[in-house]
């Protein structure tokens, strides 16, 4: 019940200081609102300049805007949309000339105009066209078959032809080199919000250590001490307080990512493994910084530059693959690289929570010699 | 014979060249107070750090209602109702909040908690401000707050140091009723301070402490009664006093000397045959004295008649 006690203070203190629940939750949003912006927006912007209004015309169009990867905009003329490309407003941009509609009507061939500018998206949005106006073929040849054998209009044909396609959905499903599936959005971004994840809430839970500190430097820690409460109660009820507010500051950023940007957190129970032993980790570094230094100016910076150094070294600023063999085994020594780790086993191979057992037990480890080291330095330096 | 609440005995330490403590011992029953006397640097704070189980001590040991105290010891502390020195409350609480989360940590349940505070703000006067937070308190309220968190659990003892220190006169009146009136309920009380008055007011009985060691104790009475015959005189005037001082304790009659502020002060073998020696002394070290003045002796003469200096210099 003590320890209960420290915790609701604890919480208490932390968000009567309004900064503290823009600092702690909205803050991480906006980061990563700033981050979906940059990533999570790697469709290629695609421009259709479409000169008759031909109903065939319109599906080809409509066909182009539900591609995956390609951003449509329309434009009115030839000549704006010319321009478009070449200013690399769009990477690329499909001309379906007035005729369209008629010549398909006649069984005859369409040139498609495609004006394109060398970037590195090119390949992408070429696939993307070519698959959306070859699919419009296949229908269509499906659908003049259809219109010799029951004498309807080819638009009725293409109808029936569709209905068939509903009706029989033959779908491909890509699978990665592993054998796991690969998550349905586009993956990036789910990975770099994992990551973020870890890099902010170790950081902020690490400059936490000022909260220790300061109730240090008020003699309050070393007042709650001559109660008949022991260093380990005070020590826990502190360390809970930080830990709900990690907690909460992870689920904002996992729900508010999750919401704006559809990023797929993977195995909930796998998830919130990772998520509560890497905090509780991330708390357990912060209070053991707090009872190291005795003042707020000494621990924030190492905080910062330990948060950082970690985050760099764990895999949280380039993924882990990247790393030379050596560097990987390094980088294990941060709970960032386990937790990294597991988020790789959640997110790219759809684990779940028994696919991250081994390194929610290292973090777990991580976390018990943290606190351990920390309430002995507690006591010592609260009753020296 | 009352029962002990406190008993200390040969308590040391030592901070790297300091010997702060120098086997200090004494005992305290309940419903007694005790008064530890002494000028900055005496050794008082760390006495009762390791008396509130906040200090291991080098050698010696303590007992509080019969448990024995260390820096550990849970069921000793639950006896003891520490007020440091320095302020130890949350700025940023309201004295409710902080009286609340002190009494969970003694121990009280929840409503025992809301209960006490309640009380313990009628007793330190605070009740109409309880609300609010306590960094927007004068100094005098804050210094209250800090004593009624010792309160709370209603402890057998209630160490308290210096807890009157840069309060103004009214607060510090109302600090020393409060404590008066605990000492009439039965709470044994430890009570350091630099100023005499405090402890002759308060205090049952007082250590004398300097330099770490408890040279005297005793009542009020006894303490003054080691002076024998002795009086204090008090010389004021002008001119090199300290040289004066100086050839004062050269008198056989004259036991100590210290200069203050204009002012010489004597302890005195029979003040009024020695007197006109005394005068004769000081005005041929180059002093004209303007007052002379033979008080009662008080505990500031027994400290110095115990260290040859002033309580205060
Ligand atoms: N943590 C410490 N480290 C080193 N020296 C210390 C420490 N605490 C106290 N001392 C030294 O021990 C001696 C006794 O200090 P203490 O605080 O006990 O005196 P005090 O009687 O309470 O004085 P005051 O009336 O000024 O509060 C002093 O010389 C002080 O400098
Ligand atoms: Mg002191």
């Amino acid at each position: 019940m003590k320890v209960l006690a420290i915790v609701r203070t604890e919480l208490t203190r932390t968000f009567r200081w309004r900064a503290n629940i823009f600092f702690l939750l909205i803050m991480p949003m906006g980061l990563i609102l700033l981050l979906g912006i940059a990533y999570g927006n790697s469709n290629a912007r695609f421009g259709v300049f479409e000169k008759g209004d031909g109903a065939l015309a319109g599906q080809l169009v409509k066909a182009l805007r539900s591609e995956p990867g390609l951003d449509v905009r329309g434009y009115g003329s030839q000549d704006s949309m010319e321009k478009a490309v070449e200013r690399g407003y769009v990477s690329a941009g499909l001309v379906i000339p007035s005729s369209f509609d008629a010549r398909i009507q006649a069984g005859k061939p369409v040139a498609l105009r495609y004006l394109a500018r060398p970037d590195s998206l090119a390949p992408q949005v070429r696939i993307a066209v070519e698959s959306a106006v070859s699919a419009q073929g296949s229908d269509i040849a499906a659908a003049r078959i259809v219109r010799g054998v029951q004498k309807t209009s080819l638009q009725g044909a293409l109808r029936r032809v569709k209905a068939v396609d509903l009706a029989a959905p033959a779908s491909v499903e890509l699978l990665s080199a592993r054998g796991g599936k690969y998550p349905k959005s586009q993956g990036q971004f789910d990975r770099s919000a994992s990551t973020m994840l870890l890099l902010f809430v170790f950081l902020s839970a690490l400059t936490g250590s000022v909260w220790l500190i300061e109730t240090r430097r008020l003699g309050v820690a070393r007042r709650m001490l001559s109660t008949p409460s022991s260093a380990r109660e005070i020590l826990l009820g502190i360390v809970i307080g930080r830990w709900v507010i990690t907690l909460l500051q992870s689920l904002s950023i996992v729900v508010f990512s999750g919401l704006v940007f559809s990023v797929d957190w993977g195995n909930p129970l796998g998830t919130a493994a990772v998520i509560l032993s890497f905090s509780l980790v991330a708390v357990g570094a912060g209070v053991l910084i707090g009872t190291l230094f005795s003042s707020e100016q000494q621990a924030g910076p190492v905080g910062m530059i330990v948060g950082l150094t970690f985050a760099a070294i764990g895999g949280s600023m380039a993924p882990l693959d990247t790393f030379p063999a050596t560097m990987r085994k390094i980088a294990h020594v941060t709970p960032h690289a386990w937790a990294n780790d597991a988020f790789n086993h959640l997110l790219v191979n759809g684990g779940g929570l028994s696919s991250v057992a081994l390194d929610v037990a290292v973090l777990c480890g991580y976390a018990v010699v943290l606190l351990t080291l920390a309430t002995w330095r507690l006591r010592r330096v609260l009753t020296a | 014979m009352r029962e002990s609440v406190l008993h200390c005995e040969g308590l040391r330490k030592r901070f790297g060249d300091i010997q702060a403590v120098n086997g200090v011992s004494f005992e305290i029953a309940s419903g007694e107070s005790y008064g530890l006397l002494g000028p900055n640097g005496a050794g008082k704070t760390t006495a009762i750090s390791i008396v509130a189980g906040l200090l291991e001590a080098d050698a010696g040991e303590a007992f509080v209602a019969g448990e024995r105290l260390t820096t550990r010891s849970v069921a000793a502390k639950a006896a003891i109702g520490f007020v440091p020195q320095d302020l130890a409350i949350y700025p940023d609480l309201s004295a409710h909040e902080n009286l609340c989360f002190f009494a969970r940590l003694y121990g009280l349940s929840a409503k025992q908690a809301h209960a006490r505070t309640e009380e313990v703000l009628e007793v330190v006067g605070l009740s109409e401000r309880a609300n609010d937070q306590a960094k927007t308190y004068s100094g005098g309220m804050k210094r209250r707050l800090n004593i009624g968190i010792g309160l709370l659990h209603e402890p057998r003892l209630l160490i308290l140091d210096e807890p009157t220190v840069g309060v103004d006169p009214q607060s510090r009146n109302a600090i020393l009723e409060s404590v008066e009136q605990l000492g009439e309920k039965g709470m044994a009380v430890l009570y350091t301070t630099h100023y005499m008055e405090e402890a002759e007011r308060l205090c049952d009985r007082v250590g004398i402490i300097d330099h770490g060691e408890l040279k005297a104790e005793g009542t009020r009475e006894e303490l003054v009664a080691l002076l024998g015959e002795h009086d204090k005189v008090h010389l004021t005037g002008t001119g090199s006093l300290e040289a004066a001082a100086n050839a004062c304790v050269r008198i056989g009659a004259v036991d100590a000397a210290s200069t203050g502020d204009g002012s010489i002060e004597l302890l005195v073998k029979g003040a009024s045959a020695a007197l006109p020696e005394i005068l004769t002394t000081a005005s041929e070290a180059g002093v004209s004295v303007h007052s002379v003045e033979v008080e009662e002796p008080n505990l500031e003469a027994v400290f110095l008649h115990l260290t040859g200096r002033a309580l205060r210099d």
